[in-house]
């Protein structure tokens, strides 16, 4: 049993359902999608790592189109149904492959490896929303909720890349010989998100390709594999979560204050909004990897996947691509949150219960990035972070 | 918990304090509390000079597991302990200033406490880390805690801007220290400074990288344009930022990097790294010359002091060391006294402009005298720490033969002395400002006068004898770095081993000089003070009249004129605008391809990942 994800997604659930009840974040319809999303999401972690896992990680993905069109409008039902294209489309794919490789039991003969790897990298590709079939995710991101684009890639995003790190496992093949694509895809995700990002004006889309960004550098330790690189994608992907229901949680506060969008036009609102704003600089210096929150942890492991894949040329990409996400965090943060309060709002305040959701999240990765020892499941460790060699107390590698 | 690991967890230790007693403390409560845990932090810090005096590196656990391999040691060697003494006495001291300081603040005194707190225990997590990942951890939550402090009023858009400032200029460059120690890593499988494995590994390049992270933090041109900006915070944060624990993070990196494979890569780097403190040293001060904001002014002059401390770094020498560390303590003491005269300045008229201030030397007579000595130091005047700081430089820079070292900073002496004249004269003697007639004055209150005084009587005491600093603290610094140093060191600097005559003889000279001419001022009966004309270099002005800061200012632009284009940050903003530009355009094209054709983009990697494994 996953002692550490499941765990968390029950956490997840807890605080989004706190923060669900006093900010609605939908109708009722919501509430049934969203519980019976994360309650699959749950049930594929139980089962292992087998077709049970992949069929129940699939459904609540399927659930999780069910939450975007919940919202009832017509731009969520648009945006539902990119989803679904992307969700469909990448269960179709992503099944196909693993029945050829038989969940990475075996490498079947030519052609058909490398047409499982092909379909592989499309199902990886749209189930992530990596550039450039990023299509849903910035769709599904404006039209929703926050707290559904939160769900989406806290839970459903983490649970698929968590079948992707079991793959990785059971099928190295697929990733040592055909890291050239793999890296391709992580890079062009890299760098085209983190462009793109700074391109949006509200922050929603924003938060939404910051995500698409991050999946890069988790892929690019994915492939690189070995201690540092599978540890560098666990840290990673767990601070990924937490980190998400933050920025996207601080953001929904600020949009049930306002009453509509959160846009780089808007001024002052950590006066209103004191404990959001701070949720969101802490969520945001974790994004960009800053210590000690646990985004460090995993960032400077996949530095060091990206040296070792690329060398200097992959860490000037990744550089690029840091230097982008924090000119566009601190630009949200200096913009939206800090300064004086340009137009003064009667809007409303934040509820003490999403208060506490935000800051437990805030804070959570900064313990955890204390203590990332914490992180690693005490009964039955987990394939890839156990690869760590722990030395004895007090000695430094 | 051992007594290596005490300062840092004393210091932590008054950080939780803080928190939970926030809301039973004053004010008053919450700065006494602070400044007793960095007091009582700087008290156990001293037991660790002898061992340091030794040249024994003593080794602890902070953080014994904490990721995976990784634990977060301490080897504290003669270099960590110079840095740990700095960044708690100076960080007492400015604690206790601040106690009076911050009594009216309405919010965020908790806040302000608890960072300050956790950024000196972070400079002495950086100066004692035993590896490069527990460096970059401590360099990292410096940078943090600098930008909440600069950001404290943060609904305020000077203050905000100053932070960001801040925080994306060092953290942009910061990358180069993460990206060195993650090649490093990559090559040696270790990130232990005095592992030999890490010397192997620790190339020109990586060292370039380091340098490119400190270069930033230590305002080395052109990256220390975040610093003037960063003026807006209360004026202990700017004391402790300037003086002790964020600028000199980048002379601490610069110096650590000297146990890596004994300095080899200084001889790559040395005429880089020695013209970049040069030119720092002269932009600095003919930017400083410019200003007629008080705390503008010590902004720019700290960027030139760094200059004259990493330039000391950077000859390589044992004396070059033993110069920059000096310099690096001496300028800890001044300029965090300078800076909290500013901000008795401003707490007392409401104003830091020189324009508004005046004849301030009558209502402030204690601080007057305090910011007099610690002007007297910055400028180099003998009896200071200051000059005996300038003295090694120079020494060091001429046993190199290096006299153009010796040049520019004997003229960004002479622009200090220069631009401090106008400082002293505009701020404090004169006639009050029209802005300040009215306005009720009043002295320093006496936490902020032991504070600011304390360490400006340090300036004179490592004037007269800074053997007391040099042989305890800065000879055991420059020999952990591998530099077999036998300091011979007498009274205001003169160093006894190198037999020269003509430094013996100008030292008693400077005494002598001084002597004398407090004689004659004694035997002539110095008249009582009063109005008297100014010699300004031209004609003359009219008793009453003097030259003003904005004529200080306007002779500084209009002498130095090609240096203010000098300025990085036009260039810099372009940079911002263009990949804002590069961004919109891709928004565009990304937005019609791929967003609106969802199909078209699924073909394309398709078709790309059917033509990629068949390639591959």
């Amino acid at each position: 049993m996953d002692m550490v994800l499941i765990p968390l997604f029950l956490a997840i659930a807890l605080g989004v359902g706190l923060y669900a009840r006093v900010i609605p974040q939908g109708n009722g319809g919501w509430w049934r999608f969203a519980a019976a999303a994360v309650a699959l999401a749950v049930a594929a972690r139980l089962a292992g790592h087998g077709w049970a896992a992949i069929l129940l990680a699939s459904a609540a993905e399927f659930l999780a189109v069910g939450m975007v069109w919940s919202g009832g409008t017509a731009e969520s039902r648009a945006a539902a149904r990119k989803y679904l294209t992307a969700v469909a489309l990448a269960a179709l794919c992503g099944w196909t492959a693993l029945a050829l490789i038989q969940l990475g039991a075996v490498r079947p003969a030519a052609p058909w490896d490398r047409l499982a790897v092909a379909l592989l990298l499309v199902s990886v590709a749209l189930k992530l929303g990596l550039v450039p079939v990023y299509f849903w995710l910035p769709a599904v991101a404006r039209a929703s909720s926050a707290m559904t684009t939160a769900l989406i890639v806290a839970v459903v995003d983490v649970g698929a890349f968590c079948e992707l790190l079991a793959l990785r496992d059971a099928a190295p093949w697929i990733f040592v010989d055909f890291a050239p694509l793999w890296i391709g895809l992580a890079v062009v995700s890299l760098l085209g998100a983190a462009l793109l990002a700074l391109a949006q004006r509200e922050l929603k889309p924003m938060l939404a390709f910051s995500s698409i960004d991050d999946m890069g550098y988790l892929l690019l330790g994915l492939v690189a594999g070995g201690a540092d690189g599978m540890a560098g994608a666990w840290f990673g992907i767990l601070g990924h979560a937490m980190g998400k229901i933050v920025l996207f949680g601080a953001v929904g506060a600020a949009e049930w204050h306002l009453g509509r969008a959160v846009t780089l036009d808007d001024r002052g609102l950590s006066t209103p909004l004191p404990v959001a704003s701070a949720a969101f600089m802490l969520g945001a210096l974790g994004f960009i990897g800053i210590p000690p929150t646990l985004g460090f942890i995993g960032h400077w492991r996949l530095y060091l996947a990206g040296a070792e894949l690329g060398g200097p040329l992959l860490l000037a990409v990744l550089y690029a691509s840091s230097a982008m996400a924090l000119l566009c965090y601190v630009r949200a943060i200096h913009r939206v949150w800090l300064g004086p309060v340009e137009a003064p709002v009667a809007g409303r305040p934040l509820p003490r219960a999403a208060a506490l959701v935000l800051l437990s999240f805030a804070i959570a990765p900064v313990l955890f990035g204390l203590a990332p020892n914490g992180l690693r499941p005490a009964a039955e460790p987990h394939p890839h972070v156990a690869e760590l060699p722990i030395e004895p107390a007090g000695g430094v590698k | 918990m051992t007594f290596v690991t005490l300062p840092i967890l004393l210091l932590l230790g008054g950080f939780v304090l803080q928190l939970l007693l926030a809301r039973l403390l004053t004010p008053v409560g919450k700065g006494v509390l602070a400044t007793a845990a960095v007091f009582a932090s700087f008290l156990a810090t001293l037991p660790l000079v002898p061992a340091g005096m030794t040249g024994i590196a003593m080794e602890a656990p902070l953080l014994p597991v904490w990721d995976g391999p990784f634990s977060l040691a301490l080897r504290i060697d003669g270099l960590s302990v110079l840095f740990m003494l700095m960044g708690t006495g100076i960080g007492a001291a400015i604690l206790l200033f601040s106690v009076r300081y911050m009594e009216h603040e309405e919010q965020g005194t908790t806040r302000f406490y608890a960072i300050m707190l956790v950024f000196i225990a972070g400079l002495l997590l950086l100066a004692s880390a035993a590896d490069m990942l527990g460096a970059y951890v401590a360099w990292e939550v410096i940078g943090l805690c600098s930008y909440s402090l600069v950001g404290f009023w943060y609904n305020q858009r000077a203050a905000t801007d100053g932070a960001r400032k801040v925080l994306v200029i060092t953290h942009l460059a910061g990358y180069g220290f993460l990206i060195g120690l993650v090649l490093v890593y990559s090559r040696a499988g270790t990130l232990v400074w005095t592992d030999p494995a890490v010397a192997t590994a620790f190339t020109s390049g990586v060292a370039a990288l380091f340098i490119v992270a400190a270069m930033a933090k230590s305002v080395m041109f052109p990256l220390h344009t975040w610093i003037p900006e960063a003026m807006n915070a209360p004026t202990p944060v700017s004391a402790l930022l300037h003086s002790a624990c964020y600028v000199k993070a980048g002379v601490y990196l610069i110096a650590r990097m000297y146990v890596i494979g004994d300095g080899q890569w200084q001889a790559a780097l040395e005429v880089p790294l020695l013209a970049v403190g040069c030119v720092t040293i002269l932009v600095g001060v003919i930017f400083a010359m410019a200003q007629t904001d008080l705390k503008r002014l010590l902004a720019f002059h700290t960027v030139s002091q760094l200059g004259y401390i990493v330039v000391g770094l950077a000859l390589g020498t044992d004396l070059g060391l033993a110069a920059g560390l000096f310099y690096c303590l001496s300028h800890a003491l001044f300029k965090g006294t300078l800076f909290m005269c500013a901000g008795a300045i401003q707490h007392a008229t409401g104003t830091r402009d020189l324009r508004e201030l005046g004849g301030l030397a009558t209502a402030m007579p204690g601080t007057a005298k305090v910011w007099i000595i610690a002007a007297a130091s910055i400028a180099g005047v003998p009896l200071t720490n200051g000059f005996v700081a300038k003295w090694l430089l120079f020494g060091a820079a001429l046993d190199k033969g290096l006299l153009v070292v010796v040049l520019v900073g004997w003229i960004g002496s002479i622009l200090t002395a220069f631009s401090f004249l106008k400082a002293t004269v505009n701020a404090f003697y004169g006639v009050p400002s029209k802005a300040m007639l009215g306005r009720p004055v009043h002295e320093a209150s006496p936490s902020m006068l032991a504070g600011m005084g304390s360490m400006a009587g340090l300036c004179l005491l490592f004037g007269l004898a800074p053997q007391l600093l040099m042989v305890p603290v800065v000879a055991p610094a420059v020999r952990s770095l591998g530099f077999d140093w036998a300091v011979q060191m007498s009274w205001l600097g003169i160093l006894t081993d190198r037999g020269s005559i003509a430094m013996t003889v100008g030292g008693v000279v400077v005494l002598a000089s001084a002597m004398l001419g407090l004689l004659v001022y004694r035997l002539a009966q110095a008249p009582a003070s009063g109005l008297v004309s100014v010699y300004s270099g031209g004609e003359p002005l009219p008793a009453g009249d003097r030259p003003g800061a904005v004529d200080f200012a306007e002779m500084a632009e209009h002498a130095f004129h090609p240096v203010y284009s000098l300025d990085p940050d036009p260039a810099y903003l372009r940079i911002w605008r263009s990949l804002t530009r590069v961004a919109g355009a891709a928004q565009t094209a990304a937005g019609a391809v791929f967003e609106n054709r969802p199909l078209l983009a699924i073909g394309l990697v398709a078709v790309a990942a059917l033509a990629g494994v068949w390639l591959v």
